[in-house]
């Protein structure tokens, strides 16, 4: 193994952990705002990537402003399923398990939907950047892979700002600790939960057009993003928005390590074995204190 | 007292109407129906595991592809490649799905709640890749096929019809324990565990072991199912034994109703009967199941079986 292979793996291992970092952060943010587990978080990355493909070839729209297009659609199909199946859950006091299936019924519904419509070829996105490559130490990383890690960063840090100094925030954090009390104190809840899924919509939405350029993007490939999103999730810790990123990253290195030292076919077995032993080991997440439950 | 003896024997009636029902279904229907029904068998005997666990003991198994394929390629191995008899791969299948059920569900039974239904996906993946990458036992995607009808005392069952007499008595026999085993005071333990963990360890409920017992059991179910599916089909390739195959037993559990012993039954022909009768809406029909899924989770929170037991079973049950 020489440098440049390491350091090349390494490439593909941040610039993959971050695509799973942005995806555990859209369900992260829905878990905080709602303890809800919203298995079709993959859903949105593969309606936004392939919205964002119809727009440029189809109707001629430039790069960037299908890229937006495609992000707020992500965040109008969040509302939507807040609006509908989950409220309706919601009513009739659906506990843990019974949303878990409900977004995964949504997750088959909107899957088997775009094969209706687009069908089930790959569609290819061009980058930020087009294919340009940035050399170091004779291993190359897409200016696109540069952006995606950049773009999501500025999500982190953002959402950290956003639940710990702005109003709307700190009560949606409110909302969803203490409904009734944040309801007495003049905060709209049911306001506030539709917010949340629009806000893991538009980050699911986000992270699909910043992914399509990378690895195209095709019907059945939300459901593995969701686990993958999911397994950093946890990993990190499910309350802290750093912990998300922080979670894909080290699921990507351990798979793009696994690629290089033992074998390509292996990546998932040694992923998910570590991720088992990871759970074990550190029950409350790799940042959280005593924030995560149920370790 | 009148009253009790009439919905004694309405029951009696109910139960009686539904056993002829069930005998005559091969007769009457047709070969297709016949072959889905063997599936909704099948799947009934491994989603009873599934649906044990969640409903008694509360614990999300998504790991029940993994020991399904291993019932699977044993009947593969050993008939197929070995010339044993089936017998032999059933007990094999069944005894390496409890060792490996032991050996993993020891260490994260320990978790709970999501990061259990994580741990156990993870299993389900890990599964999947392995089928795939040893080929020189599973035959990776090119699949084993050729496998021997399965027979009994000579009476081989090479027709649907035949072994549908052979599933679905198998399943009644797996529903009879499973319901055997919710009515004694493991049962009682198990849902005092569920309900409240730390009463029930404080009144001596060894929690730890009993979920691992009970993964064990389920496993068991599981590759019981996989052996009689490998069987059945005669044809076995890793596209069987995914994570989606996982989802779906999942899914016919909650649909059927965790807390009712019969309600995977009802599931299971839901997940491989209604898709058969949407297919004549065209390409559509995926998209159609999909949105009956979430209906049926949205309106039938206790599943088919729960909404049945509430309004039926009440009213003539003894």
């Amino acid at each position: 193994m020489n440098l440049s292979l390491f350091v090349q793996s390494i490439f593909a291992g941040v610039s993959n952990g971050f695509v799973y970092g942005l995806i555990g952060l859209g369900i992260a943010v829905i878990f905080r705002g709602t303890r809800i587990v919203n298995a079709m978080q993959g859903e949105f990355c593969v309606v936004g990537g392939m919205a964002a493909v119809l727009l440029l070839d189809h109707w001629g729209m430039p790069l960037a402003f299908s890229m937006l297009c495609a992000t707020l659609l992500g965040g109008l199909l969040g509302i939507v399923l807040e609006w509908v199946p989950v409220r309706a859950l919601h009513r009739r006091g659906g506990n843990e398990d019974g949303f878990l299936l409900l977004t995964l019924g949504v997750a088959f519904a909107i899957s088997a939907w775009i094969l209706y419509f687009v069908g089930r070829d790959s569609r290819a996105l061009p980058g930020l950047g087009g294919e340009a490559m940035l050399v170091f130490a004779d291993a190359a990383i897409r200016v696109h892979a540069v952006w995606l890690i950049v773009i999501s960063t500025m999500v982190m840090f953002a959402l950290k700002w956003f639940y710990s100094k702005t109003h709307f925030g700190l009560s949606m954090m409110a909302a969803s600790i203490d409904a009734d009390g944040a309801a007495t104190s003049g905060i709209d809840v049911r306001f506030m939960r539709t917010a949340t899924f629009c806000l893991g919509g538009l980050i699911g939405g986000l992270a699909g057009v910043l992914v399509t350029p990378l690895t195209t993007v095709h019907y059945a490939m939300g459901l593995l993003l969701t686990l993958k999103g999911f397994a950093a999730a946890i990993l990190g810790g499910l309350t802290n928005p750093f912990g998300a990123v922080l979670g894909g990253v080290t699921l990507g290195l351990l798979e793009a390590l696994a690629i290089a030292f033992v074998s390509s076919g292996y990546k998932d077995v040694i992923a998910m074995s570590m991720l088992i032993v990871i759970m074990i080991l550190l029950p409350n997440g790799m940042l959280g204190r005593r924030l995560r439950k149920g370790g | 007292m009148q009253s009790s003896m009439v919905n004694r024997s309405r029951f009696a009636l109910i139960v009686g109407v539904g056993a002829v029902l069930w005998a005559l279904l091969p007769v009457l229907a047709s070969r297709h129906v016949i072959d889905l029904f063997v599936f909704a068998g099948i799947y009934t005997i491994a989603g009873l595991g599934v649906s044990y666990l969640l409903g008694q003991c509360g614990i999300v198994n998504l790991a029940q592809s993994v020991f399904y394929g291993i019932g699977a390629y044993s009947v593969a191995y050993f008939t197929a490649q070995h010339g044993l008899p089936s017998v032999v791969a059933f007990v094999a299948g069944a005894t390496l799905s409890a060792l490996i059920a032991f050996a993993v569900g020891w260490p994260i039974l320990r978790l709970s709640g999501h990061f259990l239904a994580l741990a156990t996906l993870a299993l389900a993946v890990i599964g999947q890749v392995l089928f795939l990458e040893w080929d020189w036992l599973t035959g990776g995607t090119l699949g084993i096929g050729g496998l021997p009808k399965f027979s009994l005392f000579g009476w081989v069952l090479s027709t649907p019809q035949r072994f549908y007499y052979l599933v679905w008595p198998v399943a009644f026999l797996a529903m009879w324990l499973n319901y055997n085993l919710t009515h004694s005071g493991n049962g009682l333990a198990m849902r005092a565990m569920r309900d409240a963990p730390d009463a029930a360890a404080v009144a001596g409920v060894e929690t730890h072991p009993l979920k691992v017992q009970m993964f064990v059991l389920s496993a068991i179910l599981g590759s019981l199912a996989g052996s009689l599916f490998a069987h059945y089909v005669g044809f076995i390739s890793v596209d069987s034994f995914g994570v989606d195959r996982s989802i779906n037993f999942l899914l016919l559990a909650v649909l059927g109703g965790v807390h009712t012993t019969w309600g995977p039954a009802l599931g299971a022909i839901f997940v491989t009967l209604v898709p058969e009768l949407l297919s004549r809406f065209g390409e559509i029909h995926a998209v159609l199941f999909a949105v009956a899924l979430v209906i049926a989770v949205v309106y039938l929170p206790q599943g088919f079986g729960g909404m049945i037991e509430q309004r039926l079973w009440k009213k003539y049950a003894p």
